[in-house]
């Protein structure tokens, strides 16, 4: 039963000894527990758990890790916050080594003269934003919506939005101006304006040959391990308005009609966030939502953000979005939160790291089984329409579930987010249960959710979204499916093989297993 | 191999749990929310997820999925937790009313780690060395406290106190950390008391509340103690009984009835209630001061986040003359713990020094002169910490209960 005890390195093995001498015996661990710890990610179906985690303390340590990895054929995962909803900071498969980035949290230096800042990767955006506050400054966008908890260089591997933000600034990528990356051969990089060994300091992502810190954005943490990442900052606008409006029927196009318009009308919107019917019902149902128990009509909200830099130009702005708004028939719900207006819990009380939390847990055990990727605003109505569709397909399948958990699995999208140019954010999938249920192991329950995961996934794939982050589950899946071209696939295994021959680093992801 | 039957009892906390990891990370200013665990804080570098609530309720997911079992290395990480609750504050933390985190309906991180303790307990993990001794001495019929004093030193500080009936309406349960440690404070208590003209009684035969036992997660040994003390206060014709300790507080109150089933048959108030309801009314006559000071309050996690006792102590000390209050950056359900609880303190002294040590340096932000809370066990482990820390600290801050900071002025 505990075979996975047996499992590992002991201390007494010589690679461990040669880890320890890195990184000293305070950061390396390879105790069982220590090893469960880290064995699992928000998803409650995937699990991998590895033979050693270390938390390294800087570049040079992963480095030397990272050589030592190669000669000895052990992968390795970089961890930031460990939040990724499909396992995409956990070994995939048990064994091999998890570099813990959490250690590394300082801030390396506040350029306040070229809104630059320079951080180490496992920071979190709660805490780079809480320090840049006492300056006016913010990072435009957010971060995730688990920006809590989730390391900005995790999030840089991700394209990450929906911490707030994101319709002005747009993902974090955006933002970058400069990352240090030891590759996975152990070699230490920086991009941008730093290729140049004779910059001083970090200014400009672009230039210096081609944009390879494109090559990490996004990389579902594939090609190198970020250290350090410098970012654009931004003074923070001293004025804001947020409102949140209830949508009239066929709410998906209008609420898709309205993205639109704010686009076409070139309105400087800083947050739009659509959250369809289902989730509003059955939040009210829940007891999540009491301020929109009393809607009559249980129907999706739309809501806004806007910030400016004088009174003059707040309301100039507000005056035209209220205009689209008015114009689609949607009804303003009252301006402070307890009337419902959850736009200015998003934005004055730092609800855009939790709202998605929300939507977790909505029963005991239920959690997601989901992936994020992007589309255009044009596209997603259909989309969800889809997810319905889908959901009715598999009724079969769901009653299987519910017959053991008695609650239903729930099939859907989160909040639909106004990202950069005309394009959404949606988290979608399904709600459900892991295999544990009322003190029994249902292995069956992990079967039908591995299953329908895959199956809903690869419906919306179809549907031609853009999957941003991947993890364990989607990176694979896309490469299972077919979905992408092979051309494409050739050129990502090449870049693969030239930076990682052993394929150590996140070994799997994408398919990319190695000998 | 353990039964697991407490733990799964909890299963739907655990499995619940979602791994957002903002029990550990979580920094959110707009609603005062800086960091989460104390432990996992004090660790520093060598922070490891085990040392807060993500890490432990993953290997919790793989101990009841069978993977792993229950042992004595498991029991040495679970018992570095002070129990503070602070990571079910973050768990359910919309923080706002209109807004509720459905996770808050069923996972209670605390009631977790006690269920774990008790499987560690049942099968012969813990408890771990010092937390033994200290169940053993609270058992033993001639000490019946944990310090492993002779239980007549207990009551030595009474015989000064003629006053102290031993039947009343209102009754005080001296519990053990203030009598054998604390014994000025409860002198103190009396001088407040006396000036006031209000009669107290306690007994003799009160024994330990328990708690150090049903925090490391030994229940069984609690039983009868709990049937002995309500029997004593029931016979004694109390009404009201009050106690001076958190931890005692907690333990009367909440644990009591939980683990009897059934309500106590009389209320249980905790001394900075007596103390409101005095100061409200006028009762303590203060000496006339000049100028004021600035005091900071620190909210016991057996008092705050325990038994939400938020506003009573904060309304007290603005009754005080002469006292100014400032908060702390972390206050109330943001909290950050002493370090003392769970019994971390006994067994990773270290561990809970350098938890109160950060408390401390928060209080001195403030500017405030007197750390001031309403726990002997935070007293006694800020007290420690700050005799460690520099005498820059020393100068500007003094920590005192607030019990002898009314004494003081009247």
């Amino acid at each position: 039963m505990f075979y996975k005890i047996l499992r590992g390195l002991t201390k007494l093995s010589e690679v461990y000894k040669k880890l320890e001498e890195i990184v000293k015996e305070k950061y390396i661990s390879n105790s069982i527990y220590v090893r469960h710890a880290y064995s699992r990610n928000v998803d409650p179906v995937l699990q991998g758990v590895p033979d050693i985690v270390i938390r390294p303390k800087d570049a040079q340590e992963i480095s030397e890790i990272l050589k030592i990895a190669n000669i000895e054929n052990i992968p390795v995962t970089p961890r930031g916050g460990g939040i990724c909803e499909f396992g995409g900071s956990k070994p995939i498969g048990d064994g091999g080594i998890i570099l813990d980035m959490k250690r590394m949290n300082k801030i390396i230096n506040l350029d306040e003269d070229n809104l630059i800042v320079t951080v180490e990767a496992g920071i979190s955006w709660g805490k780079l934003n809480e320090y840049l506050c006492h300056y006016g400054l913010y990072t435009g966008c957010m971060g995730p919506g688990s920006g809590m908890s989730a390391a900005v260089g995790g999030s840089i591997s991700h394209h990450s939005v929906g911490g707030g933000g994101c319709a002005k600034y747009g993902a974090c990528t955006n933002q970058l101006v400069s990352l240090e990356v030891v590759l996975p051969t152990g070699d230490i990089i920086e991009t941008g304006s730093q290729a140049n060994k004779y910059s001083k300091f970090p200014f400009n992502r672009f230039g210096n040959g081609p944009d390879l810190a494109g090559l990490f954005c996004g990389d579902n943490g594939i090609f190198g391990v970020k250290t350090n990442v410098s970012l654009q900052m931004f003074p923070r606008p001293p004025f804001a308005a947020y409102k949140t409006f209830q949508l009239p029927r066929k709410e998906r196009v209008i609420s898709a009609k309205i993205m639109n318009e704010i686009r076409q009308k070139g309105i400087d919107v800083y947050d739009v966030m659509y959250i369809m019917d289902l989730i509003v019902r059955i939040g009210c149902e829940q007891g999540m939502f009491p301020f929109w128990e009393n809607l009559k009509k249980k129907r999706g909200v739309i809501f806004y953000t806007i910030e400016a830099n004088s009174e003059k130009e707040l309301d100039e702005k507000v005056k035209q979005i209220d205009e689209i708004m008015i114009n689609n028939k949607t009804e303003e719900l009252g301006s402070e939160i307890s009337d419902g207006n959850i736009a200015k819990w998003h934005y004055t009380e730092q609800g855009h790291w939790q709202f998605y939390h929300n939507l977790w847990g909505m029963s005991p055990c239920m959690e997601p089984l989901t992936a994020e990727c992007f589309s255009s605003i044009d596209s997603y109505p259909e989309i969800l329409n889809d997810i319905d569709q889908w959901d009715m397909e598999h009724n079969e399948d769901m009653q299987k579930i519910l017959s053991i958990t008695k609650s239903r699995p729930i099939a859907g999208s989160g909040p639909i987010l106004l990202i950069d140019g005309n394009n959404v954010e949606i988290t979608c999938g399904f709600t459900s249960f892991g295999s544990y249920f009322d003190g029994v192991n249902h292995e069956i329950l992990k079967e039908i959710d591995l299953k329908l995961w895959k199956s809903l996934l690869e419906r919306v794939t179809k549907s031609g979204v853009q999957w941003y982050m991947m993890g364990d589950f989607m990176s694979r899946l896309m490469v299972d499916i077919g979905a992408y071209t092979p051309e494409y696939y050739n050129f990502m295994t090449s870049i693969k093989q030239v930076l990682d021959p052993k394929m150590i680093l996140s070994r799997g992801k994408f398919n990319f297993w190695g000998k | 191999m353990s039964e697991l039957k407490n733990l799964k009892e909890e299963w739907k906390a655990v499995f619940s749990c979602m791994s957002c990891g903002d029990c550990g990370f979580a920094i959110r200013p707009a609603v005062g929310r800086y960091l989460t665990c104390p432990v996992k804080e004090a660790k520093g570098d060598e922070g490891f997820e085990i040392y807060f609530s993500r890490g432990r309720m993953n290997i919790l997911k793989s101990i009841l999925e069978g993977q792993i079992p229950l042992s004595k290395e498991l029991a040495e990480f679970v018992y570095q937790c002070s129990e503070c609750g602070n990571c079910t504050e973050v768990c359910h933390m919309s923080q706002n009313e209109y807004i509720v985190l459905n996770t808050s309906k069923w996972i209670d991180h605390v009631k977790v780690w006690e269920a774990l303790r008790k499987d560690l307990v049942e099968a012969g993990f813990a408890p771990l060395d010092r937390h033994g001794k200290l169940i053993d001495y609270m058992k033993d019929d001639n000490m019946r406290n944990p310090y492993g004093e002779e239980e007549a030193k207990k009551f030595e500080w009474v015989s000064e106190f003629p006053e102290i009936k031993e039947k009343g309406e209102l009754m005080f349960f001296g519990g053990c950390t203030m009598p054998l440690r604390q014994v000025d404070t409860l002198k103190s208590m009396m001088k407040i008391l006396k000036a006031a003209g209000k009669d107290i009684a306690m007994s003799k035969d009160e024994w330990c509340c328990g708690s150090i036992a049903l925090r490391i997660g030994d229940e069984r040994s609690v039983i009868d103690i709990i049937k002995h003390n309500i029997e004593i206060f029931k016979n004694m014709g109390a009404k009201t009984i009050f106690t001076a300790c958190a931890g005692c507080y907690r333990t009367w109150k909440k644990d009591y009835p939980e683990l009897l089933g059934e309500e106590l048959p009389f209320e249980v108030k905790h001394i900075t209630e007596i103390l409101v309801d005095m100061l409200n009314n006028n009762e303590i006559p203060f000496k006339s001061v000049e100028g004021s000071e600035i005091v900071t309050w620190h909210d016991p996690c057996h008092l705050g986040r325990h038994m939400n006792l938020y506003e009573i102590p904060r309304a007290a000390l603005l009754k005080i003359p002469g006292l100014e209050l400032k908060e702390m950056k972390r206050n109330r359900n943001n909290a950050w713990c002493c370090g003392a609880g769970g019994g971390v303190k006994s067994e990773f002294p270290d561990l809970a020094l350098n938890i109160s040590k950060e408390r401390i340096k928060e209080a001195v932000d403030t500017g405030a002169q007197i750390l001031t809370t309403s726990c002997p066990f935070c007293i006694g482990n800020l007290s420690d910490a700050y005799k460690e820390m520099e005498l820059d600290v020393q100068e500007k801050i003094t920590v005192i209960d607030i019990i002898d900071l009314i004494a003081s002025k009247i």
